[in-house]
């Protein structure tokens, strides 16, 4: 065709073409979108409405079921202790998690100094993380033995107390013990997570700043933490979701024990299941638990800005 | 490489991958077996196999093995997903929560089928295992609660015969312990402690099972006598913990008086601990003579398509001469009577001390508890054990431990029944 | 020098920190060579009559080698399938596209879904798919993770616009300017990526015991069972074996510290 007919067509041309790249760019995403979606949709959200029905229901594996409507939700609001001191060891767990992330933090600002053989400590702290929880909780559930556990031994050879310090059969200590492991074993991922954070902070800004006078607070309040916020976020949230990875940790350490002072939802939905073949209940407790998550996800997100923390570019 | 290739190669592999290494054999003579940690004994159940076979040619038997806590929720996920193995070996009480629940196949018939079968077992054990009065399950192998002493530690706490009352243990502990040293463990899962309670006239449950019956006067000092001894270092903490590594670790580590476990113990602690011999363990009876048995049975999955071939297979495993190569191959008695004997009069001469420790497997089968019948006896372990636990670890008093199991303890009842 | 003198604290605190990381694994190890009681009082320090048969005793317990493969070829598929499913959701995410705040929802409220809540719908989902006992069938459920959505999305997120806007108005597809522009520099995200997934993966236990059925395709973690024996003492071999499950993951993070120093570098170097 001729330049000037092409000319005449352009006009009516460009507002189609326009449409169809932005449906074009639309479908790529939601391809790039797709994989993950589909195994969330199968192995995430499908269970999940597996239990949100089955909380509504009476059922055992060999029998069918049955409509039993709001009769778990009574039970475990109203009468169940157990759930509620679960509840509350859950919050104490979750609440712990920004302990761990300060020292992570702290840890990540060493490492990423310009000293030597960060090399070396960035892996021996990391070193934790890849053993296996089961491993974790029979070393440290040794560690704390009342008689004869080596934090125990170290403090009485140094004197600093009379008798052996009862951590994992104290209603009161057990459950920090955990919290102590669990932070032992996630140093070195929080770590790695900030250490990644902190590089994509760039160079100039702190030099600008020092320029115009920041000391080293300053640089790193108004600074640092302002551009961690999308690691510390996904921090936080991975503490959060500690209040069930740790499952191995808790069931090797204490069992739940004693009494039911380290009882965490997790087991105790793993327990109504698995040992009390209860699945409709434990159906139950699952979704609350699940919707306490999101509520403290979405909490927490607000907190740090929405957009999962993410800072806007320009 | 372009995209095309990338796609079709992915889609390729995806295929391998995804092909099952194990492919579900389309004979109608395949047996599957779940068995409950005992990865171990992979030769000795080669051999049943094997010579099961023999006589049964054409059929295929699939060995699957996990550990206690695993066990449930394999085999539930199974049941779920309509796939079931043929046999399972369960532990302890879990038994009468399938069975109650419809998972597991009623062989009181075969059993009355097969009588020369049914006269094997000690009448006793074979009971564990009856709901409604009906059959379940067969004796795979046997354990109950007993005595170990360090006889060391006796001898220097200037006691010379065991004890075989509450009151007598609780003292001879309280001699024992000092510094670093214990008078008592005990283990705890299961219902293994509860020896103390029925050996002072404590019952769990009403007969009729719907109400509880332990909060009496009497249970109350049994529970405190108990926290006392905590609380003084006569009963080790580990007791409490509910855990088998650790009670029978630190038994073997040779500080501890005396261990209220079940016959397995003994072997744990013969490995950990090298003062142990016939000189310087002893075996005794429980207090009272009571005992818990914590014992393993065979049993048909109600799913399984082969049901009269796996009560062949289970008929094969609990013969004569099969019950007694797994003795030998085990040290525990498996509820033959006959093969049992055999046994334990081969053992007395080879190795005194183990022909002692499972002899008290044997005696006093009437005097048995901590083994109730119920659908629900997990979640009854759940309501009453923490109570214990807060009351043991001097958390609550006695009494109102008591008052709130009880609550507890009721209220499953009412929702249950 | 005073860059000396100003480095000392740091090094001290490090050290300090080390050796509370460290004082647990040298227990592991001790145990893995002597096999001693652990509830002996006063523990030892130093172990006695050390020798390394535990660790023949692993490879004989259970078959160490035909777990391992397994383990290496799940893991392998796991780790592929996280860094390209990741990336892609990953930089999806960095598009305002309408739903995103949906979608963005929905990847935090999956995370929240505990696994021991999920296992009987997983395995019927699996059986439907065909996939029980076999190697995809192991992989699929970690094959995306949202916690490395995440990482990925904040490292593209750094990479500055006017780069992105210069690759378009080259003319570049999405396909392009995620593989040869954004990948490169997220480099660190990748290393992460692969670090997690594998180890997640490596350590898996429930699942694998779930989905498995004949002995073939059993990952490693599932011959922890036999060390934790009913009837034998089996403490130093069950040391031998926990170290050496651990050691791969090791490895790998030592491998992919490489990619790390690189990112360090490249960090400070961006304008």
């Amino acid at each position: 065709m001729t330049a000037l007919a092409a000319a005449v067509d352009a006009p009516q041309a460009r507002p189609r073409l326009f449409a169809r790249k932005r449906v074009r760019q639309a479908v790529l995403i939601w391809c790039f979108l797709l994989p993950s979606l589909l195994i969330f949709g199968l192995y995430r959200i499908m269970p999940l409405a597996w239990n949100v029905v089955l909380s509504f229901q009476e059922w055992s594996p060999t029998r069918p079921a049955t409509w039993a409507g709001l009769y778990h939700y009574e039970e475990m609001f109203f009468y169940d202790e157990v759930f509620w001191t679960a509840l509350w060891n859950t919050l104490l767990y979750i609440g712990s998690a920004p302990i761990g992330i300060a020292i992570a933090l702290g840890l990540a600002l060493l490492v990423n100094s310009d000293i030597r053989g960060r090399d070396v400590y960035r892996t021996i702290i990391f070193i934790s993380y890849p053993l296996m929880t089961v491993a974790v909780g029979v070393i440290w559930r040794w560690m704390f033995d009342e008689r004869v556990g080596l934090i125990n031994y170290v403090a009485r050879s140094l004197n600093l107390v009379d008798s052996p310090i009862p951590f994992l059969n104290s209603f009161d200590w057990a459950l920090p013990s955990i919290i102590a492991a669990n932070i032992w074993q996630m140093l070195g991922f929080y770590m790695i997570i900030l250490l990644t954070g902190l590089q994509n902070i760039p160079q100039n800004l702190y030099e600008a700043a020092s320029i115009d006078g920041a000391d080293a607070r300053r640089r790193f309040w108004r600074i640092t933490v302002p551009l961690l916020k999308p690691s510390l976020f996904l921090c936080f949230v991975i503490g959060m979701l500690n209040s069930f990875t740790s499952f191995d940790l808790v069931y090797v350490m204490t069992g739940g024990g004693p009494g039911r002072a380290t009882e965490l939802l997790v087991t105790y939905v793993y327990k109504l299941g698995f040992v009390q073949t209860k699945f409709d209940y434990a159906a139950a407790v699952t979704v609350v638990f699940f919707a306490l998550l999101i509520a403290i996800a979405w909490a927490a997100n607000r907190l740090s800005g929405g957009n999962a923390g993410a800072v806007e570019s320009d | 490489m372009d995209r095309r290739t990338m796609l079709k190669g992915g889609l390729a592999l995806s295929g391998v991958l995804a092909m099952p290494a194990y492919l579900r054999a389309q004979s109608a003579k395949k047996l599957s077996i779940l068995t409950w940690n005992i990865a171990d004994q992979e030769a000795y159940f080669n051999e049943v196999f094997a010579d099961f076979k023999k006589s049964n040619p054409g059929v295929e038997i699939e060995w699957l093995d996990k550990k206690g806590p695993e066990v449930p929720v394999f085999y539930q996920t199974q049941l779920v997903a309509g796939t079931p193995p043929d046999i399972i070996n369960t532990q302890g009480a879990l038994w009468v929560e399938y069975a109650a629940n419809g998972a597991l196949m009623d062989i009181t018939s075969m059993l009355k089928g097969n009588a020369e079968v049914a006269k094997r077992f000690n009448a006793d054990y074979l009971a564990n295992w009856t709901l409604d009065g009906k059959n379940f399950m067969l004796p795979f192998y046997i354990t109950k609660t007993l005595l170990f002493y360090n006889k060391n530690l006796f001898k220097e706490a200037g006691i010379t015969a065991p004890p075989t009352t509450f009151a007598g243990i609780m003292d001879a502990a309280d001699k024992i312990a000092k510094g670093e040293r214990t008078g008592l463990l005990t283990l705890n899962f299961d219902w293994l402690y509860w020896p103390f309670f029925k050996s002072e006239g404590v019952d769990l449950l009403t007969p009729d099972g719907k109400k509880a019956a332990f909060n009496t006067p009497k249970a109350a000092e049994v529970l405190a006598r108990l926290a006392k001894g905590t609380d003084s270092g006569a009963i080790n903490k580990t007791s409490w913990t509910g855990r088998w590594v650790e009670p029978n670790g630190a038994f073997a580590a040779g500080t501890v008086g005396m261990h209220h476990a079940h016959s397995p113990a003994f072997f744990f602690m013969k490995g950990q601990g090298p003062w142990i011999n016939a000189d310087t363990l002893g075996v005794a009876q429980g207090p009272g003579g009571w005992s818990t048995p914590n014992s393993h049975g065979l049993g048909i999955s109600k799913g399984s398509k082969n049901p009269e071939l796996a009560f062949a297979l289970l008929a094969h495993m609990t013969s004569d001469r099969w019950t007694q190569e797994f003795t030998k191959r085990r040290n525990v008695l498996t509820g033959n009577t006959a093969s049992d004997q055999a046994s334990l009069a081969r053992l007395r001469g080879e190795e005194p001390l183990t022909a002692a420790v499972l002899q008290t497997q044997l005696e006093n089968t009437d005097k048995m508890t901590g083994n109730w019948p119920l659908p629900f006896d997990a979640a009854l372990k759940d309501a009453f054990y923490p109570e214990l636990q807060n009351a043991v670890l001097g958390r609550k008093d006695a009494k109102t431990a008591l008052n709130d199991a009880e609550r507890q303890v009721n209220r499953l009842l009412s929702r249950r029944a | 020098m005073t860059r000396a003198r100003h480095h000392l604290p740091i090094h001290l605190v490090l050290i300090l920190v080390s050796l509370v990381m460290l004082v647990p694994f040298y227990w592991v190890m001790k145990t893995s060579v002597s096999g001693e009681n652990i509830f002996n009082y006063p523990p030892n320090i130093v172990p006695r009559d050390p020798h390394p048969f535990f660790y023949v005793d692993v490879w004989y317990y259970i078959p160490f080698a035909r777990y391992f493969l397994n383990s290496v070829i799940v893991s392998a598929i796991t780790v592929a399938g996280n860094v390209v499913f990741n990336a892609m959701a990953g930089y999806a995410l960095t598009r305002g596209f309408m739903g995103k705040g949906v979608v963005l929802m929905l990847f935090l409220s999956c995370m929240m879904v505990p696994f021991q809540a999920t296992i009987i719908p997983a395995y019927l989902i699996t059986g439907r798919l065909g996939l029980l006992d076999s190697y995809l069938g192991l992989a699929l459920p970690q094959m995306s993770t949202i916690v490395c959505i995440f990482v990925f999305k904040a490292s593209f997120d750094a990479v500055p616009r006017s780069l992105i806007d210069a690759a378009k108005i080259d003319g570049l597809s999405e396909w392009r300017i995620v593989w040869r522009i954004m990948m490169p520099l997220a480099k660190a995200a990748i290393a992460t990526n692969v670090i997690l997934a594998f180890i997640w993966s490596w350590n898996n236990f429930l699942w694998p015991l779930i989905v498995t059925r004949s002995p073939d395709m059993q990952t490693l973690p599932l011959g922890l069972a036999r060390f934790l024996a009913y009837q034998e003492d089996t403490t130093g071999a069950l040391y031998a074996f926990c170290i050496m499950v651990l050691a791969p993951g090791i490895l790998l993070f030592l491998l992919a510290q490489k990619e790390f120093i690189q990112g360090l570098t490249s960090g400070a170097t961006k304008g």
